[in-house]
C-alpha cells in the first residue's frame, strides 16, 4: 500500500509541477495555453536521451532537457505571441497538434509510436534514484524550487508587468511595456520548468510515449490550474492533487463498475468545471470567489 | 470539507470491501472506458470464461478470481494500476493488453517480480520486455514467415511491395521480408512507408503500380487499412494483396476490394475435437451466441497458463510468485491450451502455428494454408 501511495505521490508531484508552470503564463500573465504538453514532452525525451546516451545524472539530464524547452519555445513563440486573447488558444491548440505529429514520427529523437523505453534510473552524484521515496523527494524539491523561483519573479516588476498585460493589453502597450519579450520571456520559462516534470517523469516511468503528451495532457493540466484557482500558488497544487487522486479514489468505490468509472471521471470533471465557473470562476483556492483579481 | 475526505473515507471502505477470503486473485489491466473499451469486453469475455472452467475444475485449492483495473489503453493510466495490483493487492500475474501500456508496465514488471501476460498487441518489440513480460500470441514476425513461405512455394509470387506504417510492428515486418524473401528465391521489389494518421493513399498506390509486383503486402491497421486496399484496387493496382492478422476485422472482411487478399492469423480450429478447445467454443457460443475470436482465446490461453502454472506450484507445496510461476513456466515444455499443445519460446513468447487464410467474404475467411509452429 505505501508503495502505491507513493506512486501516486510522485505523479501528483510531477504534475503540480506542470500545473505550477502553467498558471505562471495562464494566472499572471494571461496566456492560455493548449500546448503545455508539448514542452512537457520535449524535457521527457530529451532527459530520456541524455539519460541513456550520454549521462543519466540529474544536473545534466535536467538543464539540457529545460535549454531543449526553452530553445524551442522561443522559436514557437516569437510568431505565436503577436496574437492575443482566443487567437493565441487556437495558435497553441495548432502547435499541440504538430507537435504531437512531430513526437508521432520522428523515430530518431522520440522512438516514434513505439516510444523510448529502458529509459536509466537518474542519478544525484553517481547514486541511482530509483526507489519511490527517493524520487518523490527529488520531485518534491524541485516543485519546491519551481514555486519559489515563479512567487519570487511574480513578486519583482517583470511580475507586475505580467499582470499589467494580463489586465489590460494595450494599457501596457500604452504605458511603455515591451509586450512581445515580456509575453515571450514567460512562455520560454514556463516551458523550460515544465521540462523539468518532462524530465522527472521520463525517469520515473523508465518508459515514455507519444500517448503522455497529446492535447488530453494539455486539458488536464489546464483544468488543475483553472479548478485549483489561477495566479495563486495553492490552487495549481490543489488542482493537481485532487484530478490526480480522483481517478484512483474512483476505483476503491465498490458499489462503482469499473467499466463505467472512466465515463463518471469525465462527468465528475465536467460538472467540476460548470459549477466552478458559475459558483467560484476563480478557482477553489481564491481570493476573490467572483472571479476578480 | 466532505470534498477533502472522499479519497481517505473510500480507501479505508475499501479495505473492507475488497479483501475476500480463500480466492486466488491475479490482475488485468484492459481498457474499460473510453475507445477502447470495447477491446477490455472482448478480451475480459475470453479472461472470465477461462476462470469459470478453472474454478469448475477445482485446479486450485482456492476459487480463481480476477481483479480488473481500467488502463484507458494509456500507459500512465496503466502504470498507476500496475501499481495498485502490485503493491496494493499483491497478485503474481497481470493481463495486459495494448503495446503502449505493456511497455510502460513491463519495468515495474520486472522490479516486482510480477508477470505480465499480453494476448493482443502483436509488435515485435514486446517480445523484448524482459523476462517476467509474456506474449501468449505469436508476434508478427512469426506471421510473415508463413505467408510468404506459401505465397512463394505454393502461389509462384517472387516480386513483392510492402505499404507499411512507420511504427516498430511495420518495420520488423519489412525486416522479416528482407530476409525471408531472398532464400525462397523472391524480392521485396520495394518498400512505402506512410503516416499512422495518412488516409490519402494514391500516391502510394501510384509507385506500387509501377513497381509491378505479384503481391502488395500491407502492414497497417484499423481504419487505414481498409482505405490502403480500396485505394490501391480505386488506382489500378491488380496484384494480390496480403496481410497479418490485423486483416482478421469483420469490417474488411467485408470489403468488396479485399476479396482474394491473404491473411494470416493463430491457427485455432473452431471445428477441433480438443477437449479443451471444444469445451471453450461451446461455452462460449453458449454463453455469447456466437464463434468466439483468437483474442478471446488468447485471453482464455492466458489465465489457463497461471491456473496450470500455480497447479502445479501447489502440488509441489511452493508458494504462487511471480519468480516461482516464472520457473515452472522454464520447466514446463508445453501447455495444453485453446488450439492444441503449444510451447514458450525463451523470450517468454508463445511458440504456435499460424494459418493462411484468404479473404472470402464469408466473415471470417478461408483457410488455405497452416504452418506448424518452428
Amino acid at each position: 500500500m505505501t508503495a502505491y501511495i507513493l506512486n501516486l505521490l510522485v505523479l501528483i508531484s510531477v504534475y503540480a509541477i506542470l500545473s505550477t508552470t502553467l498558471n505562471f503564463i495562464i494566472g499572471y500573465a494571461g496566456i492560455f495555453s493548449l500546448a503545455h504538453a508539448v514542452f512537457f514532452g520535449i524535457g521527457g525525451y530529451t532527459a530520456a536521451l541524455v539519460a541513456m546516451h550520454v549521462s543519466p545524472e540529474f544536473f545534466v539530464a535536467i538543464p539540457i532537457a529545460m535549454a531543449a524547452a526553452a530553445g524551442t519555445s522561443l522559436l514557437l513563440a516569437l510568431p505565436a505571441l503577436r496574437v492575443r486573447g482566443e487567437y493565441f488558444v487556437a495558435a497553441s491548440l495548432g502547435l499541440q497538434v504538430l507537435a504531437v505529429t512531430l513526437f508521432s514520427e520522428w523515430k530518431s529523437f522520440t522512438g516514434g509510436i513505439g516510444g523510448v523505453i529502458g529509459i536509466p534510473s537518474v542519478e544525484l552524484f553517481g547514486y541511482p534514484v530509483y526507489k519511490p521515496w527517493q524520487f518523490l523527494i527529488i520531485s518534491l524539491i524541485c516543485l519546491a524550487i519551481i514555486i519559489v523561483i515563479i512567487r519570487t519573479l511574480v513578486h519583482t516588476s517583470f511580475g507586475r508587468s505580467l499582470k499589467a498585460i494580463r489586465d489590460s493589453e494595450s494599457a501596457a502597450l500604452a504605458s511603455g511595456k515591451n509586450i512581445t519579450v515580456i509575453k515571450t520571456l514567460s512562455v520560454v520559462l514556463s516551458s523550460s520548468l515544465a521540462a523539468v516534470a518532462g524530465a522527472l517523469y521520463a525517469f520515473y516511468m523508465s518508459f515514455i510515449n507519444v500517448e503522455s503528451f497529446m492535447l488530453d495532457t494539455s486539458v488536464l493540466v489546464m483544468a488543475m490550474v483553472i479548478i485549483g484557482g489561477t495566479a495563486t500558488i495553492l490552487g495549481p497544487l490543489l488542482g493537481a492533487g485532487l484530478l490526480m487522486l480522483l481517478p484512483s479514489a474512483l476505483t476503491y468505490l465498490w458499489f462503482l463498475p469499473q467499466t463505467e468509472i472512466g465515463s463518471i471521471q469525465q462527468i465528475v470533471y465536467g460538472l467540476a468545471m460548470v459549477l466552478l465557473m458559475i459558483f467560484r470562476p476563480g478557482g477553489i483556492v481564491s481570493s476573490h470567489p467572483g472571479g476578480g483579481k | 470539507m466532505l470534498r477533502g475526505k472522499l479519497p481517505f473515507i473510500a480507501i479505508t471502505a475499501s479495505l473492507f470491501i475488497t479483501s475476500s477470503a480463500n480466492s486466488e486473485e491475479i490482475g488485468a489491466l484492459f481498457p474499460l472506458s473510453g475507445p477502447n473499451a470495447t477491446y477490455g469486453d472482448i478480451f475480459m469475455s475470453g479472461a472470465d470464461l477461462a476462470v469459470r472452467h478453472a474454478n469448475e475444475d477445482k485446479m486450485l485449492s482456492d476459487d480463481l478470481s480476477i481483479i480488473y483495473e481500467d488502463s484507458q489503453a494509456l500507459p500512465q493510466q496503466g502504470v498507476v494500476a500496475m501499481n495498485k495490483l502490485v503493491n496494493v493487492e499483491a497478485v503474481p500475474y497481470v493481463l495486459s493488453a495494448f503495446t503502449g501500456v505493456s511497455k510502460a508496465i513491463s519495468t515495474l514488471a520486472q522490479r516486482s517480480q510480477t508477470v505480465a501476460v499480453n494476448g493482443g498487441g502483436v509488435g515485435p518489440d514486446l517480445a523484448e520486455l524482459g523476462e517476467y513480460f509474456w506474449n501468449v500470441i505469436p508476434l508478427a514476425n512469426n506471421e510473415v514467415g508463413a505467408l510468404v513461405r506459401y505465397a512463394v512455394n505454393d502461389l509462384g509470387h517472387k516480386r513483392f511491395v510492402l505499404v507499411y506504417v512507420d511504427d516498430p510492428l511495420g518495420e520488423s515486418i519489412q525486416k522479416e521480408l528482407e530476409k525471408s524473401l531472398p532464400p525462397l528465391g523472391a524480392e521485396l521489389v520495394d518498400a512505402h512507408s506512410i503516416a499512422s494518421s495518412a488516409q490519402q493513399f494514391s500516391g502510394v498506390a501510384a509507385r506500387v503500380r509501377s513497381a509491378n509486383p505479384d503481391m502488395v503486402y500491407v502492414a497497417s491497421y484499423g481504419s487505414q487499412q481498409l482505405q490502403i486496399v480500396k485505394q490501391l484496387r480505386d488506382n489500378g493496382v491488380k496484384a494480390q494483396i496480403a496481410s497479418y492478422s490485423a486483416f482478421s476485422v469483420p469490417e474488411l472482411q467485408q470489403q468488396e476490394e479485399a476479396l482474394g487478399s491473404l491473411f494470416t492469423t493463430q491457427s485455432i480450429d473452431w471445428d477441433s475435437e480438443d477437449p479443451i478447445t471444444k469445451r471453450f467454443v461451446d461455452d462460449y457460443n453458449a454463453e455469447h451466441g456466437k464463434n468466439p475470436t483468437s483474442y478471446i482465446a488468447n485471453y482464455y490461453n492466458a489465465v489457463r497458463v497461471f491456473a496450470l502454472l500455480a497447479q502445479d506450484l501447489e502440488e509441489q507445496g511452493k508458494e504462487i510468485t511471480g519468480a516461482n510461476l516464472l520457473a515452472q513456466r522454464k520447466a514446463t515444455d508445453t501447455f495444453k491450451l485453446v488450439g492444441g499443445e503449444v510451447s514458450f519460446q525463451e523470450n517468454g513468447t508463445l511458440l504456435a502455428p499460424i494459418q493462411v487464410l484468404e479473404v472470402d467474404g464469408s466473415g471470417s475467411g478461408k483457410v488455405v494454408f497452416v504452418n506448424t509452429a518452428e
